[in-house]
C-alpha cells in the first residue's frame, strides 16, 4: 500500500516536472502557428486564434530554409562521422599503446577541453583565410576532425576493454589495423555511440563558426539561418519558431533511436574514469 | 532492432529529401523578373544619368551588392539597373541586420569582398577603411543633397544620405477620442504633452490601465539623444571629441523622463517591455519613435488607428528639435578589381540620379528625402510621419557617425536611474565616463558645428 | 601491470601509433597552440583587425581588465550563476534520475527523453521563448503565478531569471548522465545493502552516492567549462542589464571582440578566463579527491 501511494507521488512528480519541461517546447509550437501580431498580443492564449502556416511557408521562400537544413545535416554528419572516428582510434593508442610522452600527450587532449572558444577563434578565423578555406565545408570540418572531449572519453571506454582478447588476436597473427577495425571499433559500438551523439548536438548548434566562414547562401547552415530573423528594427518571431520547432526534429529524432546505445556509453566512458 | 533503425533513418531521409525538393521548387518561382521600362534619355538634376553610356564596354561582368533586409526594394534598383545593362550581372547577398556589421568588414578584409555594399552610418569606423571615394564631383552631390557636408573627408566624399530619420509621436487616435481631446489639444510644449499624457492615462486604483506616455527601452535612443538639442547643448564638447552626456541639458530632460513616470505617473517603467510594443498592443496612448516605426505599424500593429504629429519643446523657438540620422547610401569596396568598382560607381550615380527610386527608398524607410527636389513631392507627403516633418526640416542635427558607446552608456544609465535607483547626477557621469574610455581609439570627429543654423 | 601490457612490438603497432600520434600532435598545434600562441602575443597589444591597429601596449591590456568595474561586477554574476546552476543542475538531475531509476516508475524511457528535450534545443531559440514568458504584462509566468514582477528589468529578478531559465534547459543533461551512472551501479553491492537491513536512504548515502562521485565530478566539471563559457541567453534576455547587473564575463568578451573589434583586450580578457576555469576544474578534483 505505502509503495502504492509511494509511486503515485512519485510519478505525479515526474509529470509535473515533464509538463513544465515541455510547456515552452508547446507554447513555441502553437506560436509558430500564430501571426506576428497575435503572438505579441495583449490577450494570450496557448492555441492561434486565427490558424496560419503562413510562417512555414515564408520561412522557406525568403531564406530557403530547408537548403540550410540539408546542409547541417551533411555538415554535421560528416564532422560527427571522423570525430567519432578519430576519437576512437586515438583512444585506442592512449589507452592500449605504451610509449614516451602518452601521459603529457594525454593531459595536453584533457586541457584542451579547457581552453574557451574566444582565445583561438579569433586567430583561427585568419589562419583560415590565409588557407583560402573560406566559404567552403573544408573550414567547418577540418578544424572540428579532432575532439579533446571525444579523445578523453573514448580512452576512458577502451581502457575498461579487456586486454587478453587484443592478445589473443595478436597472438593468432592479427596486425594492428585489423585489431583495431575488427575488435576494438565494434567493442566500443556504445561509446562511440555517446560521443557521436555529443558531437551530432554541437556541431548541429554551432553558430559562430560557421557564420564567420560561411559567406554563400547557399552553403549557409540552419543554426545561423536562425538568426535570420532577427530584422535591423523586429524580430520575425512567427518564423523564427517555425524554423525551431524544424531544427529540432533531427536532433530528436536520432537521440530517440540511439537513446539506449547513447546511455550505455556515457556509462561505460564516464563512471569507471 | 536494427531493422527498425534502419527504417527510421529511412524515413527520415525520405522526409528530408522530400522537404528539400519543394523547398527548391518554390524558390525558383521567385526569379521571374518584372518588365522594366527601359529610359533613353538621361535623367537626373545636377547629377545626370545617361542611359547610353556603355558599362565595361558592354562585356558582361558579375560584382556583388550585400545588403540586410529589404530584399525586394534593391533587387528593383538591380534590376531598373541590369536592364539598361543587360552585361552587368549584380548578385544580391542578404545578411541579417546584427550579422551584416560582425561579416561585412571581416568579408572586405579579404580577397572576395562585395564590390559594392549598403552603409549605416552607425558602423561607419569599421568600414570607412575599405572604401573608394565616390566619383561623382563634390559640388554635384551637394547641389542636389542636403547633409552632404558632413560626409566630406579630406576633400572626398565616400558616401552620402538618401534620407533622414528622426522622430516623431505617434498617437492613437481611439484613446484621444475616449479622453475627450480633439485636434486642438494637439501639444507643442513638453508642459501641454504632460497634461495630455495625464489625461490619456487609465487607472485602477494604483494599477495602470492604460499609460498615457511609454518610453520603455527606447528613452536612450529617442529622448537622452536629441531633445539636449532643444536646450541649445551639443552631445559633444566643442573639440567634437569630448562627449558631453553630463551636461545640464542632459540631467534636465533625464529629470523629466523621471518626473513622468514618477511624478505625473502617465507610465511606468514595469508597464510594457518595450513602449513600441505596448503602444502597438493598446496599451499604451502615446510614443515617440523613429520612421521605422511608420512601417511596423502598418505590418504588425494594422489594427491601430495612429495619428502623427512633431515632437513636442521645451519653448517656442528651440535651437533645433531633434537629433535625426541618416540611411546611407552605397560604400564601393576599393579593394574589389577596377572594371568591378567601375560598375559600382556608375550603379550609385544611377540610383542617386533616379527620382523614382530614391521615393521608394525613402518611403520604404519612412525617411525624409535628402534629395532636395523631393522636399516637397507629394507621395512623400502623403506619409503622415514625414509630412509633419516637413517644416522643420533643416531644424534637425546630425551629430555625425557616433560610435555605439553613445547608445549603450546611456542606456545602461538610464536602466540604472530607473532600475537600479542610481541617481542621475552618478549615473549621467558615469555613462561620460564610459563614453571617454570607449572613444580613446576612435576616430570620431562630431559634425554638430555643420548645422546649418549652428551658433 | 607488466603482464598485461604486451612487451612486443609489432610493426603495424609502430605505424599505426606514429600515424596517430603525430597526426594529433599536427591537428592539435595548428588548430590550437598556434591559436593560442597568437591571441596570447595579441593580449598585449592594442589590436583591432579592421582598422589595422597592432600595436605593443605591454601589460596595459591586462591592467585595464583588472581595474575595470564591470569586469569584477561581471565576475562575482558568473560566480554566482555558475555556482547555483550547477548545484541545481547536479541536486535536480540526481533526484530526478533516481526517481526514474527507483523501479516503481512506468515509462523510463518517455520520461528521459522528455527531460532531455531543452538539451537539444539551440539556445537562440529557448531565450527568445523564455524572453516572451517573462514579459511583465502577457508572459506565462506572472499571469501563471499571479505575479506582478518585471523578471528581466528588476535588479533583483534579472540574474534569477537566466539562471531559472538556464537550469530548465541543462537538468536534462545531469539526469540522462545521472541514468547512466545508476545502470551501471554494481547491483551485488545494493544486494547486500539490502540484506544487512539498510533503509533507502542509507543505501543512496553510503553506498549509490559514493559510487557515483566520478558521474558527479564529471557533470560538475563539464558545467563549469560550459557556464563559464556562457553568454547566449544573456545576450538575447538581457544584454547585461537592467544597468549592468547581468554582466557574465564570457559577455563581455563577445562584446569587445565581435561588436567593438577589442581584439587585444578581448584576448586578454579571454587568458583570464581561461586560468579561472583551469583553477576551478583543478579545484574540484582536489576536493573530490581523485587523483588524474
Amino acid at each position: 500500500m505505502k509503495r502504492k501511494i509511494n509511486s503515485i507521488i512519485l510519478n505525479v512528480v515526474l509529470i509535473l516536472v515533464g509538463i513544465i519541461t515541455v510547456y515552452p517546447f508547446v507554447w513555441m509550437v502553437c506560436s509558430s502557428f500564430k501571426q506576428n501580431s497575435e503572438i505579441m498580443a495583449l490577450e494570450q492564449h496557448l492555441l492561434p486564434q486565427v490558424f496560419t502556416i503562413d510562417n512555414y511557408i515564408n520561412m522557406n521562400e525568403r531564406f530557403n530554409f530547408l537548403r540550410f537544413f540539408a546542409n547541417s545535416l551533411f555538415v554535421t554528419i560528416a564532422i560527427t562521422i571522423l570525430v567519432a572516428y578519430t576519437s576512437t582510434i586515438c583512444g585506442f593508442v592512449l589507452s592500449k599503446y605504451k610509449f614516451k610522452g602518452r601521459n603529457l600527450l594525454f593531459g595536453f587532449v584533457l586541457a584542451t577541453m579547457m581552453i574557451p572558444w574566444c582565445v583561438t577563434i579569433i586567430p583561427k578565423y585568419t589562419m583560415i583565410q590565409e588557407f583560402g578555406w573560406m566559404d567552403s565545408y573544408k573550414a567547418l570540418i577540418i578544424p572540428a576532425m579532432f575532439s579533446g572531449f571525444g579523445i578523453f572519453n573514448m580512452k576512458q571506454h577502451i581502457a575498461t576493454l579487456p586486454d587478453e582478447i587484443l592478445e589473443a588476436a595478436r597472438i593468432d597473427g592479427a596486425n594492428e589495423y585489423y585489431i583495431f577495425h575488427r575488435i576494438v571499433l565494434p567493442m566500443a559500438k556504445n561509446g562511440i555511440f555517446s560521443i557521436a551523439i555529443f558531437q551530432f548536438l554541437w556541431s548541429w548548434e554551432d553558430y559562430l563558426w560557421p557564420y564567420l566562414v560561411i559567406n554563400t547562401k547557399e552553403k549557409q547552415l540552419l543554426a545561423v539561418g536562425l538568426k535570420m530573423f532577427n530584422g535591423q528594427y523586429s524580430t520575425d518571431y512567427g518564423a523564427l519558431f517555425a524554423a525551431t520547432a524544424i531544427s529540432i526534429i533531427p536532433v530528436l529524432v536520432i537521440y530517440l533511436i540511439f537513446q539506449k546505445q547513447f546511455i550505455a556509453g556515457i556509462a561505460a566512458s564516464a563512471v569507471k574514469g | 532492432m536494427k531493422k527498425k533503425i534502419v527504417a527510421m533513418l529511412l524515413v527520415v531521409s525520405l522526409a528530408v529529401s522530400g522537404l528539400v525538393g519543394c523547398g527548391s521548387s518554390t524558390t525558383t518561382g521567385t526569379a521571374g523578373k518584372t518588365n522594366v521600362e527601359v529610359p533613353t534619355e538621361p535623367f537626373g538634376d545636377t547629377i545626370k544619368y545617361d542611359p547610353v553610356v556603355e558599362i565595361n564596354d558592354g562585356k558582361d561582368i558579375t560584382i556583388e551588392l550585400w545588403e540586410w533586409g529589404s530584399d525586394d526594394l534593391f533587387q528593383q534598383v538591380i534590376d531598373g539597373y541590369t536592364a539598361i545593362h543587360p552585361n552587368v550581372t549584380i548578385k544580391l547577398v542578404n545578411n541579417p541586420w546584427e550579422d551584416y556589421w560582425t561579416k561585412l568588414p571581416l568579408s572586405l578584409n579579404g580577397q572576395n569582398g562585395p564590390a559594392i555594399f549598403n552603409v549605416h552610418n552607425s558602423y561607419h569606423e569599421n568600414l570607412i577603411n575599405y572604401m573608394a571615394p565616390l566619383e561623382i564631383p563634390l559640388e554635384d552631390l551637394q547641389a542636389d543633397f542636403t547633409g552632404v557636408d558632413a560626409h566630406v573627408i579630406d576633400g572626398e566624399v565616400y558616401y552620402i544620405d538618401y534620407g533622414m530619420m528622426t522622430g516623431t509621436v505617434y498617437y492613437n487616435k481611439e484613446m484621444w477620442a475616449a479622453a475627450g481631446l480633439t485636434e486642438e489639444d494637439i501639444p507643442k510644449t513638453w508642459d501641454e504633452m504632460r497634461e495630455v499624457a495625464k489625461k490619456l492615462t487609465i487607472k485602477d486604483g494604483d494599477r495602470l490601465i492604460q499609460a498615457g506616455l511609454n518610453f520603455n527601452d527606447d528613452f536612450h535612443q529617442n529622448y537622452l539623444l536629441g531633445l539636449n538639442y532643444q536646450l541649445g547643448t551639443n552631445l559633444f564638447l566643442e573639440d567634437g571629441r569630448t562627449p558631453n552626456v553630463n551636461s545640464e541639458a542632459m540631467k534636465q530632460v533625464m529629470q523629466m523622463l523621471v518626473d513622468m513616470y514618477e511624478v505625473d505617473g502617465i507610465g511606468s517603467k514595469d508597464f510594457g517591455e518595450k513602449g513600441a510594443d505596448s503602444f502597438g498592443q493598446g496599451q499604451s496612448a502615446m510614443v515617440i519613435q523613429w520612421g521605422h516605426y511608420y512601417n511596423t505599424l502598418q505590418t504588425t500593429w494594422s489594427n491601430i488607428d495612429f495619428g502623427v504629429f512633431e515632437i513636442p519643446t521645451f519653448d517656442e523657438n528651440p535651437y533645433a528639435y531633434n537629433r535625426y540620422n541618416g540611411e546611407s547610401t552605397f560604400g564601393v569596396n576599393k579593394n574589389a578589381p577596377a572594371d568591378q568598382q567601375a560598375v559600382a560607381q556608375d550603379f550609385i550615380k544611377y540610383f542617386l540620379a533616379n527620382d523614382e527610386i530614391q521615393i521608394e527608398f525613402n518611403l520604404a524607410m519612412s525617411t525624409f528625402p535628402a534629395k532636395k527636389s523631393l522636399a516637397d513631392n507629394e507621395k512623400i507627403l502623403e506619409n503622415p510621419s514625414l509630412a509633419v516633418l516637413a517644416e522643420h526640416i533643416d531644424r534637425y542635427i546630425w551629430p555625425g557617425s557616433m560610435p555605439s558607446t553613445m547608445e549603450t552608456s546611456l542606456k545602461k544609465a538610464g536602466q540604472d536611474i530607473f532600475y537600479n535607483g542610481v541617481d542621475i547626477d552618478t549615473a549621467l557621469n558615469e555613462a561620460q565616463e564610459n563614453i571617454i574610455r570607449d572613444m580613446e581609439n576612435s576616430t570620431f570627429t562630431s559634425v554638430e558645428n555643420l548645422y546649418a543654423h549652428a551658433e | 601491470m607488466f603482464k598485461k601490457s604486451h612487451p612486443l612490438q609489432s610493426k603495424s603497432e609502430i605505424i599505426l601509433r606514429n600515424i596517430v600520434v603525430i597526426a594529433m600532435v599536427i591537428f592539435f598545434t595548428v588548430f590550437l597552440i598556434i591559436p593560442i600562441g597568437i591571441a596570447f602575443v595579441g593580449s598585449f597589444h592594442e589590436w583591432n583587425p579592421l582598422s589595422g591597429t597592432y600595436n605593443f601596449l605591454g601589460l596595459k591590456n591586462y591592467i585595464n581588465v583588472f581595474s575595470s568595474e564591470l569586469f569584477w561586477t561581471s565576475m562575482l554574476n558568473t560566480l554566482i550563476f555558475s555556482v547555483v546552476v550547477i548545484i541545481f543542475r547536479v541536486c535536480l538531475g540526481l533526484a530526478i534520475a533516481y526517481a526514474i531509476y527507483s523501479s516503481i516508475v512506468k515509462y523510463k524511457s518517455f520520461f528521459r527523453a522528455v527531460y532531455y528535450m531543452p538539451v537539444v534545443t539551440p539556445m537562440v531559440a529557448v531565450a527568445f521563448v523564455w524572453k516572451f514568458m517573462y514579459n511583465p504584462q502577457l508572459g506565462t509566468i506572472n499571469q501563471l503565478l499571479g505575479l506582478d514582477i518585471n523578471w528581466l528589468m528588476n535588479p533583483k529578478t534579472a540574474l534569477l531569471a537566466v539562471m531559472i531559465m538556464t537550469i530548465w534547459k541543462d537538468f536534462g543533461y545531469a539526469v540522462v548522465m545521472y541514468m547512466a551512472g545508476l545502470y551501471s551501479l554494481p547491483t551485488d553491492a545494493l544486494e547486500a545493502a539490502k540484506v544487512d537491513g539498510a533503509s533507502a536512504w542509507q543505501t543512496f548515502r553510503y553506498i549509490t552516492l559514493p559510487l557515483l562521485k566520478p558521474m558527479t565530478l564529471f557533470v560538475i566539471i563539464t558545467s563549469i567549462i560550459s557556464y563559464i563559457q556562457a553568454y547566449v541567453q544573456i545576450l538575447i534576455m538581457t544584454e547585461g542589464g537592467p544597468g549592468t547587473t547581468t554582466y557574465l564575463a564570457s559577455y563581455i568578451i563577445y562584446d569587445e571582440a565581435f561588436v567593438k573589434y577589442n581584439f587585444g583586450y578581448a584576448s586578454a580578457l579571454s587568458f583570464v578566463l581561461f586560468v579561472i576555469t583551469a583553477v576551478f576544474t583543478w579545484l574540484s578534483f582536489r576536493v573530490s579527491g581523485t587523483k588524474e
